[in-house]
């Protein structure tokens, strides 16, 4: 049985990543001022985190119109017996509304269609993809896929240190994170996504603090199936948290990626976080 | 110019501005219509300044926040009203168009309170040329009449109050001139807005005053400038509130969340035309199938405004009687939420706010404004400080009295000083609720422990951490000598500054921001971050400025310079 796995650009899935599993990523639609941009496809994050801090509004994304889920599909369905799409928590985007809106088009097609909305997001969403892959590849059915996919999620967590709640308090997705907000002392606020709204996890009170309770976490949650250092405009310092953390990857190889728009808009530039899968 | 002294010269142009300000009572002992159209555009003009403020204050009874604006909005439609600004008529003429204009623009519910104030006007000018300023008072009292036939539940800590209030005192007194009758109005707005808390809980509840009755404030003290010709005639005034506080500019926090909870529906606001309306029998119906409703008129005239769920059912309603006109129908879900997200951006500015039932709560010990903000400020919403120090230290009483207040049967305390940590481990005994002791010894290294507090974890897990934090902390203190001392073998003189670090005297000398220096370099080997609370003697521009030299200086360090307050030391140093 041959079984085509789909998520969105919101995983932030590597490209490499993406390729070598045979994962399709539908990008999500990315909106400055009047114009629309392909997720990682007319428009980079790099592009974006640049233009970020000038913006007067924080530039929107919009999930995937069913149409495109639907073309997808159907050409996935022509050399695929079935298609498990895994997709970013509804609370955060319509892309899961999309996708089954799409499955039920459809319907008549008889094309064996599952839709997972894993609530989470980058890497996080990410890796459950990736894990789901690697198991279908390894024979899973459709069904299991599916329970493999809803499992994997849980186990699966995004953490991000922000540089400044500026951006989630303009974007109104401050959430639960309240309580950190307007400090009179420069500390690095660690948040984590929890049923779509940020949750605070701790305060660091500088960002090598902060980079060390990032280390701390990645020992704690060990462990682990896999592992990546996220940044929104800080590369290098990602990949030095890998180089700290390599012995908790498997392989000894943490990826280093990328946090995309539909997150990254809200937590600004200057971020260093992590995606990561615990082990069963 | 002759016969002007060379100090006058030299400072002509300070004279002029000081001679304009000095209030020249109007003379007039009459209101006419000229006069009181300058006074209603002033009103215009000063709602229209102060329309920010009123609108943030606005939280009954539906939080939409737009009563500035309405207010602003519906004198705007006097103001430019063709009739009003027709020539030659009398004041009463005058004043009966802008209480038909009032009415017809009348926006929200302050709006249509509004528009009683003109009516009442209208009604006292009685066919003269010119009102009586004395009659103003009286026009007051009328308002407030009309107000409780237009309002089913007319509700004391609102505008009506102020039109009570006003009016009741403006019957006691003697005044004749136009100056004097505006400025006893204007005074007594203000007391009255001041009181609207006591009456009215939701305004005590969400932490502000009435915002329709500062409103009225608002207009009383722009007519005031009119009058004087002080300019500029709009301008913002304080908002009056009870015991002294400020208004923080923005509505308590958990108001927001809840105003953003109940389901408001939409406000719904038309006038009906008919000949012999029963305004009563309106009101009555509106009552039956919406909610707030105020229904006024004058002849041939009604106005109707009503919260519905379905906003057609109101104008179905409605045209049974007559026909409609000016209909204005407006969102109160995205309105409230609108505002709520408005009201979010400038809680992020305010002062934290405290949370109902922390899991947790803490309480620490400091001395200056500075630190006690800081300590809050960090403190999760779930912190409290009591005023204590070196030479002030809290009795075991006082701290007991403290945790018991808390909202928290789980309650850390930071004793901040060594004098108080013996005090503050008595408390745990003396209470049903869990206390532990975190042993600070300063205020600076209580501020690093109050860093790691996190509500999501369990109280052994935050006493932990917090003692962990609190033993890395290097604590430095740097302040003058107020008498001649000798300590560790140095030989200090009165009013030198010297430097201790963790209790050892560390450096001497004659400037302070020297001797912080010295400290600083001594202490800086294996330090990553150093946080420097500036005392109560530093100014705001000094923190700026010292913070950019000491960046400077330390380079390879992490610096942070911010304002403490606290007496007796210049400088309190956290080295971590």
């Amino acid at each position: 049985m041959t079984i085509a796995v789909v998520t969105d650009s919101t995983s932030d899935l590597p490209p490499e990543i993406a390729k070598q599993h045979g994962i399709e990523v539908i990008p999500l639609n990315v909106h400055i001022g009047d114009d629309t941009f392909l997720d990682g496809q007319t428009i980079t994050s790099d592009q974006m985190y640049r233009i970020l801090p000038e913006s007067k509004e924080i530039p929107t994304t919009s999930a995937p119109p069913v149409g495109k889920f639907v073309d997808v599909f159907t050409r996935l369905s022509k050399d695929h017996d079935a298609i498990i799409s895994i997709h970013i928590s509804s609370k955060l985007s319509l892309t899961y509304i999309s996708a089954v809106n799409a499955v039920s088009e459809m319907v008549d097609t008889g094309v064996d269609i599952r839709v997972v909305d894993t609530e989470q997001a980058s890497m996080a969403l990410g890796w459950t993809a990736v894990h789901v892959a690697e198991k279908i590849a390894a024979g899973a059915s459709i069904d299991d896929a599916v329970e493999i996919a809803q499992k994997a999620a849980t186990r699966a967590s995004f953490v991000g240190m922000v540089d400044t709640l500026d951006y989630l308090v303009r974007g109104g997705r401050i959430g639960k994170a309240r309580g950190f907000v307007g400090s009179l002392l420069r500390i690095k606020p660690i948040l984590t996504l929890e049923e779509g709204e940020a949750h605070p996890v701790g305060r660091a009170r500088n960002r090598k603090k902060g980079v060390a309770m990032l280390e701390q976490m990645v020992a704690d949650a060990s462990p682990l199936d896999k592992l990546s250092i996220l940044y929104t405009t800080e590369p290098e310092a990602a990949q030095a948290i890998a180089d700290e953390v390599a012995n908790y990857a498997p392989d000894n190889k943490p990826v280093v990626a990328q946090l995309g728009p539909v997150v990254g808009n809200y937590l600004g530039p200057g971020v260093l976080g992590l995606g990561l899968l615990r082990a069963e | 110019m002759a016969g002007v002294s060379e100090y006058q010269r030299a400072n002509f142009a300070r004279f002029s501005r000081i001679k304009g300000m000095i209030a020249k009572p109007s003379t007039t002992a009459l209101i006419d219509a000229a006069l009181l159209l300058r006074l209603v555009q002033a009103a215009s003009d000063a709602l229209f300044a102060n329309r920010p403020t009123i609108n943030a204050l606005n939280v009954f009874p539906v939080p939409d926040g737009d009563t500035g604006t309405n207010m602003s909005l519906t004198l705007r439609s006097i103001v430019e009203s063709e009739d009003v600004n027709a020539s030659t008529q009398s004041a009463s003429e005058l004043a009966s168009k802008m209480a038909r204009a009032s009415l017809l623009g009348a926006r929200g519910n302050s709006g249509l309170l509004l528009a009683q104030l003109f009516k009442g006007i209208a009604q006292v000018a009685d066919g003269n040329d010119s009102i009586a300023p004395s009659a103003l008072g009286v026009a007051l009292g009328r308002a407030y009449e009309f107000s409780q036939q237009s309002v089913p539940n007319p509700v004391e800590g609102t505008m009506i109050t102020i039109y009570r209030e006003c009016s009741e005192k403006a019957s006691e007194r003697e005044e004749s001139s136009a100056f004097e009758v505006l400025e006893a109005l204007r005074d007594d707005a203000l007391d009255a807005v001041r009181r609207t808390p006591e009456m009215l809980d939701v305004l005590a509840e969400a932490e502000v005053v009435d915002s329709g009755g500062f409103g009225l404030a608002v207009m009383f003290d722009g007519m005031v400038r009119a009058i004087t010709n002080t300019e500029p005639v709009a301008r913002e005034i304080e908002v009056p509130m009870p015991s002294g506080r400020k208004f923080s500019g923005t509505v308590k926090s958990d108001f927001v969340a809840e105003a953003e909870e109940v389901d408001w529906g939409y406000c719904t606001v038309f006038a009906i035309e008919a000949e012999n309306l029963d305004l009563d029998r309106i009101r009555d119906h509106m009552d039956r199938i919406g909610r707030s409703p105020i229904v006024d008129g004058a002849p041939g005239l009604a106005k109707v405004h009503v919260h519905m769920e379905d906003p057609g059912e109101a104008l179905s309603a409605g045209i049974k009687y007559g026909s409609l006109s000016n209909i204005e129908i407006s969102n109160m879900d995205t309105q409230a939420a609108d505002w709520a997200s408005d009201r979010r951006e400038d809680i992020e500015h305010a002062t934290t706010e405290k949370l109902d039932s922390p899991s947790i709560a803490v309480v620490a010990v400091a001395a200056g404004q500075g630190m006690a903000d800081l300590i809050e400020n960090t403190g999760l919403g779930a912190t409290y400080v009591i005023e204590g120090g070196d030479s002030m230290n809290p009795s075991v009483a006082e701290l007991l009295e403290a945790v018991e207040k808390t909202p928290s049967d789980q309650v850390i305390l930071l004793p901040n000083n060594k004098n108080i940590i013996a005090a503050a481990e008595q408390v745990d005994e003396l209470t049903d609720k869990t206390v532990r002791v975190v042993p600070t010894r300063s205020v600076q290294t209580g501020v690093a422990a109050l860093l790691a507090f996190n509500l999501n974890e369990s109280l052994d897990e935050n006493v932990e951490e917090m003692i962990d934090i609190a033993g890395e902390v290097g604590e430095g203190r740097v302040c003058k000598a107020s008498r001649d001392v000798s300590i560790g073998g140095h030989e200090i003189k009165a009013g030198m500054t010297f430097a201790t670090f963790d209790d050892e005297i560390i450096a001497v000398g004659r400037d302070t921001e020297f001797v912080l220096g010295k400290l600083i370099t001594a202490k800086s080997i294996d330090a990553e971050i150093i946080t420097v609370y500036t005392g109560n003697g530093s100014k705001a521009e000094s923190i700026q400025r010292l913070s950019e030299e000491l960046t400077e200086k330390f380079s390879d360090l992490e610096i942070e310079v911010v304002w403490g307050g606290q007496p007796h030391y210049d400088y309190l140093v956290a080295v971590e």
